[in-house]
């Protein structure tokens, strides 16, 4: 994985506690507010969307994911399923959930474009089986 | 964008890895090298060589072995690249897990050594 720009994401490594220590200090001035409704004109710092699979999470969208997930740089991605999470850059760790399709996941994201990302992972997991 | 080259013992294993690394890392380029130069099981340093240079677009090429042999021959070809040849890293790293990893990463543009290590990191990666 491209050790993502904010620190050593353990890429292989799923994380059952709390949020990694690499995971993006909350910079300045944090706003407090969180879990906004998408599509406001300024981008919440952190957003968060649980949806339920209509596929297994299986290697080809974790790899589309991980791929996905290259596109924001600066966005701290996490994949939580069944109290596990996983970094998004990582394929193996996404695909060491075992995410089964009718299991909820949650896309948990933090930094710009949390909005963003959110919403192109979740776009991912919720395609239909191709 | 980092090449990969898939040296195996096999032909049918390293062919197989390549397939699956361009299934699920699309945009990568994965070039296998197994077997023998006649199709028999085993390590040929000339393929390896031939498959760093099919691989090869500019960035680099990260080979990565399965075991024994293949560790050696790759060695032996990386020892013996020119020197203004472009960057040849070897990957210590599980076969399968380590090649669609090193795929997805060079797939998105990372340079050799975040291909490299995102093969690596795969040694430490859970199945279950």
């Amino acid at each position: 994985m491209p050790a993502s720009s904010e620190g050593p994401a353990t890429a292989g490594r799923l994380q059952n506690t709390e949020p990694p220590a690499t995971a993006e200090p909350p910079a300045t001035a944090e706003p407090p507010a969180t879990a906004e409704p998408p599509a406001t004109a300024e981008p919440p710092a952190r957003a968060e969307r649980a949806v339920i699979l209509p596929k297994h999470l299986h290697a080809r969208p974790a790899g589309l994911i991980a791929q996905a997930a290259a596109r924001y740089p600066q966005t701290t991605i996490e994949i939580v399923a069944d109290g596990r999470r996983a970094d998004a850059r990582s394929i193996l760790a996404v695909m060491a959930l075992g995410a089964v399709a009718g299991s909820e996941v949650l896309v948990r994201t933090a930094g710009a474009q949390a909005d963003g990302a959110t919403a192109t992972v979740v776009a991912i997991l919720t395609a239909a089986e191709d | 964008m980092v090449g990969i080259v898939l040296v195996s013992h096999s032909p049918a294993l390293a062919e197989g890895a390549a397939e699956l690394v361009g299934q699920i890392a699309g945009g990568a380029r994965v070039v296998p090298a197994g077997g023998t130069e006649d199709g028999r099981l085993g390590t040929s340093t000339r393929l390896i060589v031939d498959a760093i240079a099919k691989a090869d677009q500019g960035a680099g090429v990260l080979v990565i072995p399965d075991l024994g042999s293949s560790v050696l021959s790759a060695r032996a070809v990386i020892a013996d690249l020119d020197p203004g040849a472009p960057p040849v890293a070897l990957a210590d790293a599980p076969f399968v897990e380590g090649a669609v990893a090193a795929g997805v990463a060079a797939s998105i543009g990372a340079d050799l050594s975040a291909v490299a290590r995102a093969a690596e990191e795969a040694r430490d990666a859970r199945k279950l």
